[in-house]
Order: structure tokens, then C-alpha cells, then sequence
């Protein structure tokens, strides 16, 4: 369960540059869930995602994920909260072009202390699972956006993540790579991952294994 | 996080970024290869002119004459000897020979070759050479830049000197001094004392200078009062006057290069600073992704710091080898001139290796600090940033 509490985030505080992203916002996902946070560029709801993913930490307010507060985490604690619990999938795929599909996504397993060994069986398991298997040793920088985003939804599998947070993940898709996608999040929720998806892609208007759509305007949840 | 995991993915970094870290790499390497000829070739000179100090004699006693030194008689010698706690009281004879042609001066040192107590240093030369048939005739011994111009002139077997009745002197050519002596004997012509005496125009009953050691350290003072009582017209210089004027140029002139050196490493730890503290949008976007994917401050300062050491490391390594390869190779052309000052002759000298663990130590702590501290400060506020902001 998640668990967002009057979460505030202000940035440049006590500036002539202050503003204030969220307001107040306060919900809750379900575990095995998958919630679309939707709004306009600048509404708000990639500041979530990243507080959701302790990526960056709030002005105010809790977020509570199994009952722990990620929001005061330290960097050691956080850090290894998004290497156990956490996969990321961004909207311009945020891979390591010189990096092979298989170096990529071999490097978010590395702080979880697993040998070579036990990295390269999770890497086939994950790119089996996004289905880009075919293309694991090629260079990221050779892929096709469809194929970079498969390797990024590899990446984001290859932890065993609990949770799948995604940031605008069609932006840089065409239709087709968009449905494809969109099936993909269907077989991700069907391993039981919570799955939290911020966009503005009317593609994932009234999916039927989507649980809740979150409207975000000018930092606060509308209804 | 297991180190062999940790390093294949450092040097697969290492591997598929190389042409981001080529110039860092090429300059680190200029700048150690720079110091540690300037080390090598310091600490070779050094230690030659010491050893070739350590055999010189205590003292050096010149008769001078209304302010220039002249020829010293050698009836000074019996003076000298009735002083308590001096040995081995001797005549030299030396002075430069100006080869007019070749518009160079040679150095020309008589040796008394009956004389026990002769220069440990041209007995070391002669030791070398059978000089049993060297008294036969007027006879010489000389350095390698003397034969290179004797050779392009073509005396090879013997030279004509011109005395100063400019009568003719030939003396022939012995044999040739080794190359390893082109340090200390370059320009050296060794002769009889008195064949040199007489090419010199130095009278029967006079030297150059005469030298004298005195064992006790503790007696040096009180015997150049002596010195100076026996005779008061004379400059006396003692072996530890000479070594603190070898001290002095060296220490000017590796001063000189010291100073070169941390202006040099200060600008590029200044470029390498501002290069990362003005870091790109791909190496902020780098440390973004890490962070997102799991990875801790700590981790991405790790890595950082692992792949700097790494670069820092071979760099110094190669510019060391390399400074080795160049200085007693190849001889530090250019570099040994400097050293050396521009010699009359040209010296082809060689270079022994001197090289001392603490001194590399040093340099490379000198070195590897700075470096290390201009990477991680910056990389430290770029790693402590929002993974967002960096990613954007």
C-alpha cells in the first residue's frame, strides 16, 4: 500500500523564485494496482513520481510505502529502496547509449551486491519478460525508440521491483510501440507489480485494467 | 555492492567513454613524463658530480697576485706538509687549450703518474687503460668530444700543439677515454705533468693550484688559518664550497622546473576542476540514471573516483616509463643541454639511472591528490543534486 499524506513540494523556498509544485496532495494505491496520474506538462505529477520514487525528497508531508516514510529517507537508505523496490521507466528512456541492452541493464542490479552470475541470469529473465532478447547485445545507441523503450522496461524488471513507476512512457512513441507498451503494463500487472503511470497521453484513457486515474492540475489532485 | 562487479562495469565504462577521457589522459601523461625527466636527470647529475666529489681533495690552495689567481709555487708543498693533520699535499696542473679552427677549448691535466697519491678520479680513468707504454713518448689520453673534433680535423694518430714560443708540440694519441666519462671528461686531454707543464707554459717549479686533504673534519678550520699564516697571498677552497656551488645551481635549476611543474599541474587540476564542475549534460545525465536505477552517492563517487584513480594512475605510470626510456635511453636530447649548459664540445653524455622509491612516491602523491580532489568535488555536488534535475 501507498500512502501519500499532504505532500508539499515547494522549490527555490523563501525566493523570489519560489514555487510551489503540489499542494496538499494526499492518496493512496493499492498494492498490485496500476493508477494513471494525468495532466498537463507542468502540472505537477512528474515532481510526484520522482517524490514516489525518493528521487527527490518533499517541502512537506509523508509517503508512506509499506508504512515507511521514504520522504526523510537518507541517500544511503533511499537508494537502496529504489534498488530493491523500485523500477524506473522515463520518457526519454534515460539508457546508456554506448552501453549494450545487457551492460544496461546489468548496472541496476550492481548495488544490490548480486554476483556476475546471479546479474546475468535476472538480465535474461528481464529481457525475455520485455521481450528484446533478440537485440541484448546490441548497442542502446543502434535500437529503434520501441526497442529502447523495451530495454528500459527490462531495466525496470530486472530488480523484481514492487513497484513500476513510469514518466510519460509513449512521449517519444509512435501508435503502434504505444499499444505495444500499453500491453506490456497489462503483463506487468498480471505479475502483480503496482504500476503508477504520469502522462497525458489520452492512449490511457479507460483502459480497462487501469484501477484509478489521477487528475493533477496546478499541483493539486482535482477530481 | 561486489567489487568484481563494481570493476567490469568500471572498465567497460572506461572502455566505451575512452574518447572522453583521451585528453586528460595525454596531458596527465605530458605533465608526469615532464617532471620525472626533470627528477631523473637531477638525481642522475647529482650523483655523479657527489661520487665525483667525494674523490676530490680537502682543500685547494691558488697563489693570487694583485687579485688573479697565477701559478702556485710548488716549493708550497714542503710549507704545507709541516702542518699538523695534512696529507697528501700535490701539485696540479690543468688549463684550457683554445683550438682556434674549431673555435672550442679543450681542457688539458698533467698527471704525475709516479705520484702515489695521484687524483683517485684520473687514476680511476687510467686504471682502465694500459699506460706502460703511455711514457714512452709524448703521449695523450683524451675525452670523446676532444676525438670527435680531433677526428673531423683529422689528427688521428696525433695533434700539434702550439706552445706559447709558438713552436710546434705534437703529441700523439694514446687512447681514448669511454663514453660512460663524458660527464666528468668530455673535454679532457690527459698528459704527463710535465709535457702539460710545458704546453700550459707552466714553469718547472709551478702548478696550477695545490691540493691537500685533512682527515678531521674537526681540524679543517684551524689548518686553513694555518694555510693562510703559511701564505697569505692565496684563495682556499674547500671541497665543501664546491659542493654547495653544485647545490646551489642544481637546486636553482630544478627550482626553476619545480616551480614550471606546479604552475603547470596547478592550471590543469583548474581545467580538469572546471571541466567537471561545468560538467556536461551527458555526464550529469549519467549520474542521474545511476541514482534512479539504485545507485548511492557514496556508489557514484566510487566509481568517479575509482575511474579517475585508473586514469590518473596509468598516466603516471606511462609518463614515468616513458621519462625513463628518454632520459637513459635515449639520452634526454635537448632536455640534458639545459642541465648541462651548452657546452663547448658537444657531450653525448649518458645518464645512470639514480632513482630513488620515495622520490616517485612523492610525485605521485603530488600529483594524484590534486587530480583526485578537482574530480570529486565537483562530481560530489552533481551526485548530491535530484536525480530529476540531473536527468533533465
Amino acid at each position: 500500500m501507498i500512502k501519500i499524506v499532504n505532500l508539499n513540494k515547494i522549490f527555490n523556498e523563501n525566493t523570489k523564485k519560489e514555487f510551489q509544485a503540489l499542494k496538499d496532495i494526499t492518496f493512496e494505491i493499492e498494492d498490485f494496482s496500476c493508477v494513471i496520474l494525468k495532466g498537463i506538462s507542468g502540472s505537477g505529477k512528474s515532481t510526484l513520481l520522482s517524490i514516489l520514487g525518493a528521487l527527490s525528497k518533499p517541502s512537506s508531508g509523508k509517503v508512506l510505502i509499506d508504512n515507511e516514510n521514504i520522504a526523510k529517507l537518507p541517500d544511503l537508505h533511499a537508494s537502496s529502496f529504489r534498488a530493491k523496490k523500485l523500477g524506473f521507466i522515463f520518457q526519454s528512456y534515460n539508457l546508456f547509449n554506448e552501453l549494450s541492452v545487457k551492460d544496461n541493464i546489468s548496472l541496476a542490479l550492481i548495488p544490490l551486491g548480486f554476483s556476475q552470475k546471479q546479474i546475468d541470469e535476472k538480465v535474461e529473465k528481464a529481457i525475455a519478460l520485455a521481450n528484446i532478447s533478440h537485440k541484448k547485445d546490441e548497442i542502446v545507441y543502434n535500437l529503434s525508440g520501441g526497442e529502447k523503450q523495451r530495454c528500459a522496461i527490462a531495466r525496470a524488471l530486472a530488480n523484481d521491483a514492487q513497484i513500476i513507476l513510469c514518466d510519460e512512457p509513449t512521449a517519444n512513441l509512435d501508435y503502434d510501440n504505444s499499444i505495444k507498451f500499453i500491453e506490456v503494463l497489462k503483463e506487468l500487472k498480471k505479475l502483480n507489480k503496482t504500476i503508477i503511470v504520469a502522462t497525458h497521453d489520452p492512449i490511457f484513457d479507460n483502459l480497462d485494467f487501469v484501477d484509478k486515474t489521477i487528475n493533477i492540475k496546478n499541483g493539486m489532485i482535482c477530481e | 555492492m561486489k567489487n568484481n562487479v563494481f570493476f567490469n562495469f568500471l572498465f567497460l565504462l572506461l572502455t566505451k567513454h575512452k574518447s572522453k577521457h583521451i585528453a586528460i589522459f595525454i596531458i596527465s601523461t605530458l605533465i608526469v613524463f615532464l617532471i620525472s625527466c626533470v627528477m631523473f636527470i637531477s638525481s642522475s647529475l647529482q650523483k655523479e658530480i657527489y661520487s665525483t666529489l667525494d674523490s676530490q681533495s680537502d682543500f685547494v690552495i691558488q697563489k693570487m697576485n694583485a687579485g688573479k689567481s697565477v701559478d702556485t709555487p710548488i716549493s708550497w708543498i714542503d710549507d704545507f706538509n709541516q702542518i699538523n693533520g695534512v696529507t697528501n699535499v700535490q701539485q696540479r696542473v690543468y688549463g684550457k687549450y683554445y683550438f682556434e679552427f674549431a673555435n672550442v677549448s679543450f681542457t688539458i691535466v698533467g698527471i704525475d703518474l709516479f705520484e702515489e697519491n695521484a687524483n683517485k678520479d684520473l687514476k680511476k680513468l687510467l686504471n682502465i687503460l694500459d699506460i706502460s707504454e703511455f711514457l714512452t713518448k709524448d703521449s695523450m689520453i683524451i675525452g670523446d668530444g676532444v676525438k670527435k673534433i680531433f677526428d673531423k680535423y683529422h689528427y688521428s694518430n696525433e695533434f700539434s700543439f702550439r706552445t706559447v714560443n709558438q713552436e710546434i708540440k705534437k703529441v700523439s694519441i694514446f687512447k681514448n677515454l669511454p663514453k660512460e666519462f663524458n660527464l666528468v671528461a668530455n673535454d679532457l686531454i690527459i698528459m704527463d705533468i710535465n709535457l702539460a707543464k710545458e704546453i700550459l707554459n707552466i714553469k718547472d717549479e709551478e702548478s696550477t693550484d695545490i691540493v691537500l686533504n685533512v682527515p678531521n673534519d674537526l681540524e679543517r678550520a684551524n689548518v686553513k688559518i694555518e694555510l693562510i699564516l703559511k701564505h697569505s697571498n692565496t684563495r682556499i677552497i674547500q671541497k665543501e664550497d664546491i659542493k654547495k656551488a653544485y647545490e646551489n645551481m642544481f637546486n636553482y635549476k630544478g627550482g626553476i622546473f619545480l616551480v614550471l611543474f606546479i604552475i603547470v599541474l596547478v592550471t590543469f587540476i583548474l581545467i580538469l576542476f572546471q571541466r567537471y564542475s561545468m560538467i556536461n549534460s551527458s555526464d550529469k545525465k549519467e549520474i542521474g540514471i545511476l541514482k534512479a536505477v539504485g545507485w548511492s552517492i557514496k556508489d557514484i563517487i566510487k566509481l568517479k573516483i575509482t575511474e579517475t584513480f585508473i586514469i590518473g594512475f596509468l598516466a603516471f605510470i606511462l609518463g614515468i616509463i616513458l621519462a625513463f626510456i628518454f632520459v637513459f635511453i635515449l639520452n634526454a636530447p635537448i632536455l640534458s643541454n639545459i642541465f648541462l649548459g651548452f657546452q663547448n664540445l658537444q657531450n653525448d653524455v649518458s645518464f645512470i639511472p639514480n632513482i630513488e622509491f620515495s622520490t616517485i612516491f612523492m610525485l605521485f602523491l603530488f600529483f594524484m591528490i590534486p587530480f583526485l580532489s578537482a574530480v570529486l568535488i565537483p562530481v560530489w555536488k552533481i551526485a548530491v543534486l535530484d536525480a530529476n534535475e540531473s536527468m533533465k
